[in-house]
């Protein structure tokens, strides 16, 4: 077996991390079989710090944001093994009650679609004071009052003329501010931003991720952003993990991985990103299908799709294998790919 | 909203006036003589039935019959039955009564029906919820009048803890059961509603922001969940109020009740149209103002609905 060769990058370099999830698995059971839509993921972010969660739909990145946050659902899901330490603590073993008070308070989670996550019979302003009033007690005037203070930090034009209009009275941009609002209003330590852009134009999209990096800088926040774009990370992000069938396949500080991938997978993913330079070339896009979690194929999940399998692919399970101190690749051959370097 | 409920104020008037026209025509156009059949074995003599016939106006053209049961309608005055006595005292006698009955009769829908049904939503596959699936099913596949002389004759004849029929006074003790029968139906249909409704909310994603945003489970549910899950329900039971007021007849006429659901039902027995004419024509008005209200209430409750 290669996995005596080392042991995996995670919990060991990253000792002492604010937030670590640590060999994380999720299944769900369905009645088409066990989906292992989670597979021993481990990441850890710090104060202050962005990882981006990268990876195909379907490869788990919502599934561990949901798991962290703890609004899983459950059944169908089921948590199977690993631990998620906040501040040290597992959150796993926790008592719901004490659970709930890290919602909102430590650890905050802004959706996809703004439209949907927001209730739509209640004005967005008493949606934000509802944190005030929940978690502080504050009184109904001084959560309002906190909340139009709250809807002016994410720039939202005559805060306090629409403090009282309702979600869909809002453009999608302003939503996903207002649900940015409330996911930060009790000056959480770590925030989750589960595709926060997808939902929007391409000039609104930028905006939002200027205030999300903003907002982060200024309230020393460790930043969760998960994406399936490789293109927006590279300006806001630390470091990132990259996910494939419900694993870590690689994890780098942002700019190593962009000059030299250490995974075939990260390397299909960055060649797909357009470039200005390459203007004119055909895309490049990563051949075949994601994975079935109902039947994951044996040894390495990406070896029906990899470019550089070799025989032993098929059957040995890659571990994470450490690159430095801060990067690890779950790939056999991840040195060939190193030295390839990016296009 | 306001230029939207004078609109709809307005829309009544042609309503009104094409169904209370139809009612008119069709009882007094009705084959067999209302008058014929008042002497009990024998036919009544030609003079009498003329004077009738000459005293409800009868023998005047359709449109002029209709003109003066409208300006009768407008000025309050609505006459005098067969009998001689005023139609105004008979309907000022019953409305109360049935009012509190359909007042009841909807409480028990919405306390009972709602409540059920958010309990066997939330816990899906429980025993709640079967033993709430199962009573519905049997409230639902029962005629009303089998429900109705079911517990009439257990309750009242065997067990003995009501009485059978109910007094003149129509106290809300004694209307307890009749409203409950009259409510059977639609809460069997509030219960299930309402168990569909909280099943797909709880799917919704406004729902798991509630708990991401550290809410009790009490607060995600009693107020993110219920809120939205009632709309229907709530549209439900204001839409079925005047199904209410026609179910009525039924109920009062199994529990001897004098409201109108029960004048209505001796007056249409004694073909007595100066009765039936102004009730039907009362449950219309109180049908489409229902219907208004609920309309109003809807965008009230939920705040996407505009009108234009
Ligand atoms: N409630 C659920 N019941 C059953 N299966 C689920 C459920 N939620 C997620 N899954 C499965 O888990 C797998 C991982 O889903 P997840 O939502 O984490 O993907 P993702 O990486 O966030 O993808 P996307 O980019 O599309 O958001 C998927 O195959 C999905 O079908
Ligand atoms: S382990 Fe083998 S199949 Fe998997 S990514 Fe590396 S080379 Fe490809
Ligand atoms: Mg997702």
């Amino acid at each position: 077996m290669v996995e005596v060769l080392s042991e995996p990058v995670g919990g060991g370099s990253y000792e002492g991390s604010l937030l670590e999830v640590d060999d994380l698995h999720v299944e769900f059971r369905t009645r088409a079989g066990v989906a292992k839509a989670v597979n021993g993921v481990t990441y850890s972010v710090g104060a202050g710090e962005t990882l981006a969660v990268l990876g195909e739909s379907g490869s788990g990145k919502s599934v561990t944001a949901q798991t962290i946050m703890g609004i899983l659902d459950m059944p169908p899901g089921k948590i199977t093994g690993g631990e998620i330490r906040f501040r040290g603590v597992d959150l796993l073993k926790l008592p719901e009650d004490q659970r709930r008070k890290i919602r909102g308070e430590g650890i905050s989670m802004v959706f996809q679609d703004a439209l949907s996550a927001l209730n739509p019979v209640f004005p967005v302003g008493w949606q934000i004071a509802e944190m005030f009033r929940v978690h502080r007690g504050a009184s109904r005037s001084d959560a309002k009052k906190k909340a139009i203070e709250l809807m002016d930090r994410v720039r939202i034009p005559a805060a306090k003329d629409r403090v009282n209009d309702f979600p869909h009275q809002f453009s999608g941009g302003m939503r996903q501010r207002i649900m940015i609002a409330m996911a930060i209003a009790l000056d959480p330590e770590i925030l989750i931003a589960d595709e926060p852009t997808t939902a929007l134009d391409v000039t609104v999209q930028a905006q939002i991720m200027g205030l999300l990096a903003d907002l982060q800088r200024e309230r020393n926040m460790g930043l969760i952003l998960i994406t399936h774009d490789l293109g927006v990370v590279a300006d806001v992000a630390d470091k990132i993990a990259v996910m494939y069938g419900g694993r870590i396949v690689e994890n780098a500080p942002v700019h190593d991985l962009y000059r030299s991938p250490a995974h075939p997978y990260s390397k299909g993913l960055l060649e797909s990103i357009p470039r200005v330079d390459m203007k004119g070339q055909e895309l490049y896009a990563i051949k075949g299908l994601p994975p079935n979690l109902l039947e994951m194929p044996s040894g390495c999940a990406f070896h029906p799709r990899c470019p550089y399998r070799r025989d032993n692919c098929v059957t040995d399970v890659p571990p994470l294998y450490p690159i430095s101190g801060t990067r690890g690749s779950a790939c056999h051959y991840w040195r060939e790919v190193l030295d390839d370097g990016s296009r | 909203m306001g230029r939207y409920t004078i609109r709809r104020l307005l829309q009544l008037i042609p309503v009104l006036l094409g169904t209370t026209f139809l009612i008119n025509y069709m009882v007094w156009q009705l084959p067999g003589d209302p008058f014929a059949g008042r002497c009990g074995q024998r036919p009544c003599p030609d003079a009498y039935v003329n004077a009738m016939r000459a005293q409800f106006g009868l023998d005047q053209p359709v449109l002029v019959q209709y003109w003066n049961f409208l300006k009768n309608m407008l000025t309050g005055n609505l006459g005098v039955d067969f009998n001689q006595v005023p139609v105004a005292t008979s309907l000022a006698d019953a409305w109360p009564i049935t009012i509190r009955l359909a007042i009841l009769a909807v409480a028990i829908e919405a306390v009972i029906g709602i409540g059920a049904g958010v309990l066997s939503g939330l816990k899906r596959g429980g025993v709640i919820d079967n033993a709430v699936t199962l009573s519905t099913l049997v409230l639902l596949s029962l005629p009303v009048f089998v429900t109705g002389f079911l517990l009439q004759w257990l309750l009242g004849v065997q067990l003995q803890i009501v009485n059978p029929t109910v007094s003149d006074e129509a106290t809300v003790s004694e209307l307890l059961v009749p409203a409950f029968v009259l409510a059977s139906l639609n809460m069997a249909f509030t219960a299930r509603l309402t168990r569909t409704s909280i099943v797909e909310n709880l799917r919704a994603d406004y729902v798991r922001t509630a708990i991401a945003k550290g809410l009790t489970n009490r607060r995600v549910v009693g107020v993110h969940l219920l809120r939205n899950s009632l709309i229907p329900v709530l549209t439900f039971l204001g839409t079925e109020v005047g199904g209410l007021m026609a179910g009525a007849i039924i109920t009062e006429g199994i529990f001897n009740i004098h409201g109108i659901g029960g004048l209505l039902y001796r007056a249409i027995i004694n073909q007595d149209f100066t009765i039936v004419v102004p009730v039907a024509a009362l449950l219309v008005l109180v049908y489409l103002i229902t219907n208004l209200l609920v309309d109003l209430l809807y965008g009230v409750l939920d705040p996407r609905i505009r009108y234009e």
